[in-house]
């Protein structure tokens, strides 16, 4: 009996015991693993035009009252590993209870998501010290250059938010790091399935932008990537028609055609880096496919109306498709201390495409009418580029220079790669409380522009209101709308509209 | 009785002895007293920033916890949590722990090689050397001022003047060194070489700013240094202090922590 009670006397301590140092590591150790950060905005966008929408007359209206809950999540459970996780929960602001049945549903009055954006785990010195690894639902930035990064394919962009251009799309990747000397860096990265780039609303434009005249009669189609030839065959087609005023163009489709989830459709990125003195440079290889839709076949199926037999329907159909490539890249940066310490950054992607062949047919009351064909993009290899400078002149002034050799969409098919350049400029007041940037990018070929200018006042640490503007300069009609080439890049109404956007921030 | 001559004889040769050597140790040691108060000022401008610099920078590696504070003309502040890790006299990782800044890092290795991790961009990004003219966080220190490493290495200096408290150092940036200011007089106190302040001045001689230190404060395990250090615009009299809430040195901090694979690791 008195063993028993000594054991029961034990055990009892023993748990004390267990208790206090569970209190202690919930309490000391757990919150110095942890690194919680954040952000609340609030985002509100006003459309200041009425000839860049969908529908002419289109706009003058609210285009965004959006919220967003950021959270982040940083763990250290041990010297040489961490968990990040990133969430963004997002209220969309517009009422879209369009009925009385669902007035009473929150989740339709007031829709809202909530969005991963990462979620990985990072082991450092994995077996060896030289040695890291990442994996899971991440972004990966690669090159050297602001914004146009040709050798950057590992993650898409995300241009859902025209103003927000430095946005990617995450996506579950394996990535592996080598540290074997102090001046190289090696990256293996595997990407198990394929996630495109996110386009703005206006996007679909691009393939199906009806051009009617102030009748609201038919006046020009979307010009497929075909050949003048083919064109001028196509336009026979709809002389043939009749009567404009007698063309009702319905809502067009555009299925994708998206890779499966098999291995062969991973995607696969090599890179090596050296810093030899202050010259910074690395080659990499990406195997994958190119993130923005390119066109790969159209229908046109023309029928009598049933409400007015004089009266044509035409649904035109583009199938898209994200074309497969690979890209060998080499980029660079570098300080330069004999040149008033200007900062001179290059990047170069040489890219080896997957030849798309487009088709279009056109179908009249069931029976075709057309069938033609050309090719869109050739396996030709093709040069993308970007080599820009910046210099910071007072404390207040910075600028940076660029000259950029193809467009982020741009895949040299029929529309080519065109030439730009782009300018920024940033000037500080009050301490930086007060920070005025503005950006142009210029096509040159065709000389439209986008200029976006943002306003940050940092009212407290942590707290800031940005005001942005964005405006599209150039003609919303092709020069000529029997060419897919000559379209304007910034002018046309597939880039977004012309807003001005209000937004509160909170950071911790 | 000759026995008690002899006797009283030795004790009198003894206290003779005795008293000369006394006054003899004595005068030694008023001419090494002597000696020891003119040592300052044969000591060399060289032995002088050598001794200040190892008061800023000698030690193995430095880790301080700091509060930036922005003072602007009307007595507003603004505060910025921060941490500074150094190794050296050059290596240094600068990470913003509040604010809109939080998260955002910089590493200097020198002043042509320095990076920034951008949070908002996720991407560890190179800063030319131009760039570290602007101001850190709309502080009045620059991003150059941040990078300063030794005195001794990037700046010529020679004494200008000295009185009882202090030296007065005249400094002119090394050739092929690229420094935002023209000169700087450093004012040094004697004895304990401490920096009292620096002025800092433009082509033109005009004094642009004055570093400055305050509140000498024994932060254990034999590491004093100055509480405040800070940066004042004496044209508008615009100022920030960097207050240090905590500082350790000689940690072993690894050379692998100032590295760009460390930078993007948050800790």
């Amino acid at each position: 009996m008195r063993h028993l009670r000594w054991w029961h006397a034990g055990s009892v301590f023993l748990i004390c015991l267990l208790c206090m140092e569970s209190m202690a590591f919930a309490s000391g150790k757990w919150t110095d693993m942890i690194d919680f950060s954040g952000y609340i905005q609030s985002d509100i966008r006003y459309i200041i035009e009425d000839w860049r929408g969908a529908k002419k007359g289109d706009g003058y209206e609210f285009q965004k009252n959006q919220n967003d809950v950021v959270l982040r999540l940083e763990i250290f459970p041990h010297d040489n590993v961490q968990a990040v996780i990133e969430a963004d929960l997002r209220f969309y602001g517009f009422n879209r209870a369009d009925s009385l049945y669902n007035v009473s549903d929150r989740g339709t009055s007031d829709p809202f998501n909530l969005q991963l954006d990462e979620a990985y785990i990072h082991v450092r010195e994995l077996f060896w010290e030289w040695l890291d690894l990442r994996a899971g639902r991440m972004v990966v930035n690669w090159g050297t250059v602001d914004q146009f990064n040709p050798t950057d394919n590992i993650s898409a962009r995300d241009f859902s938010d025209p103003i927000n251009f430095s946005a990617k799309v995450p996506n579950q990747m394996i990535e592996l790091t080598a540290y074997p000397t102090d001046w190289l860096t090696l990256s293996l990265i595997w990407v198990p399935t394929f996630r495109p780039a996110q386009l703005p609303d206006s996007a679909p434009l691009g393939f199906a932008d009806f051009g009617f005249d102030k009748n609201g009669c038919f006046a020009t189609a979307p010009a497929p990537p075909l050949t003048q030839k083919n064109m001028d065959d196509l336009y026979k087609l709809f002389e043939s028609a009749g009567d404009p005023c007698n063309l009702n163009f319905v809502e067009p489709g555009m299925p994708i055609v998206t890779p499966d989830f098999s291995m062969k459709n991973s995607q696969f990125g090599a890179k090596a880096q050296f810093l030899i003195n202050d010259f910074e440079f690395s080659f990499s290889y990406y195997y994958g496919r190119f993130s923005f839709p390119v066109a790969l076949t159209a229908a046109a199926l023309i029928e009598n109306s049933q409400v007015d037999p004089a009266v044509l329907d035409i649904k035109y159909i583009v199938e898209l498709y994200y074309p497969r490539m690979q890209v060998a890249g080499f980029d660079f940066s570098y300080s330069a201390e004999w040149l008033f310490d200007i900062g001179i950054v290059g990047e170069i992607a040489v890219i080896f495409p997957e030849q798309v062949d487009f088709g279009l047919k056109a179908y009249w009351s069931g029976a075709e009418v057309a069938n033609m064909g050309n090719n869109n993009v050739p396996s030709t290899p093709f040069p993308k580029a970007t080599v820009g400078i910046d210099y910071t002149f007072t404390s207040w002034l910075y600028m940076n220079v660029m000259y950029v050799r193809g467009f982020f969409d741009e895949f040299n098919d029929i529309y080519g790669v065109h030439n730009y350049m782009v300018m920024a400029a940033e000037l500080k007041f009050f301490e930086d409380e007060l920070k005025v940037r503005t950006a142009a990018a210029l096509n040159v070929d065709d000389t439209s522009a986008n200029i976006n200018g943002t306003v940050t006042w940092i009212i407290y640490p942590s707290v800031e209101v940005i005001a942005d503007v964005l405006w599209f300069v150039g003609n919303t009609e092709a020069k000529d709308p029997k060419d897919y080439a000559s379209k304007s890049k910034f002018g046309m109404r597939a880039v977004g509209r012309n807003v001005v956007s209000l937004k509160g921030k909170f950071s911790w | 009785m000759t026995n008690n001559i002899f006797k009283a004889l030795t004790v009198c040769v003894i206290f003779v002895v005795l008293s000369i050597s006394g006054q003899i140790l004595a005068q030694e040691k008023s001419e090494n007293a002597a000696e020891t108060k003119a040592k300052p000022a044969k000591i060399s401008v060289e032995e002088i920033v050598k001794k200040m610099d190892a008061k800023i920078s000698g030690y193995d590696d430095q880790y301080m916890r700091i509060s930036m504070n922005i003072y602007d003309v009307d007595g507003k502040m603004k505060s910025y949590g921060m941490e500074m890790y150094q190794k050296g006299t050059e290596k240094r990782l600068v990470k913003f722990t509040s604010g809109e800044m939080k998260g955002f890092a910089t590493l200097i290795l020198d002043r042509n090689n320095v990076w920034a991790y951008l949070p908002a961009f996720k991407k560890v990004r190179r800063v030319a050397a131009t760039n570290m003219k602007q101001s850190l966080a709309g502080s009045d220190f620059t991003n150059d001022d941040m990078a300063v490493g030794s005195w001794g290495n990037d700046w010529d200096i020679t004494m200008e003047k000295e009185d009882e408290k202090f030296y007065y150092l005249k400094a002119f940036p090394k050739k092929g060194k690229n420094i935002t200011y023209a000169s700087a007089l450093l004012v040094v106190e004697k004895g304990t070489y401490y920096q009292d302040h620096v002025d800092y001045f433009n082509e033109a001689g005009e004094k642009v700013k004055v570093y400055f230190f305050k509140n000498l404060t024994d932060f254990g395990l034999d590491i004093k240094r100055h509480q405040i250090v800070g940066m004042l615009d004496p044209r508008t009299g615009h100022r920030t202090e960097l207050f240090v809430h905590e500082m350790k040195n000689n940690q072993g901090l690894k050379d692998k922590m100032f590295t760009k694979r460390h930078l993007q690791w948050g800790r």
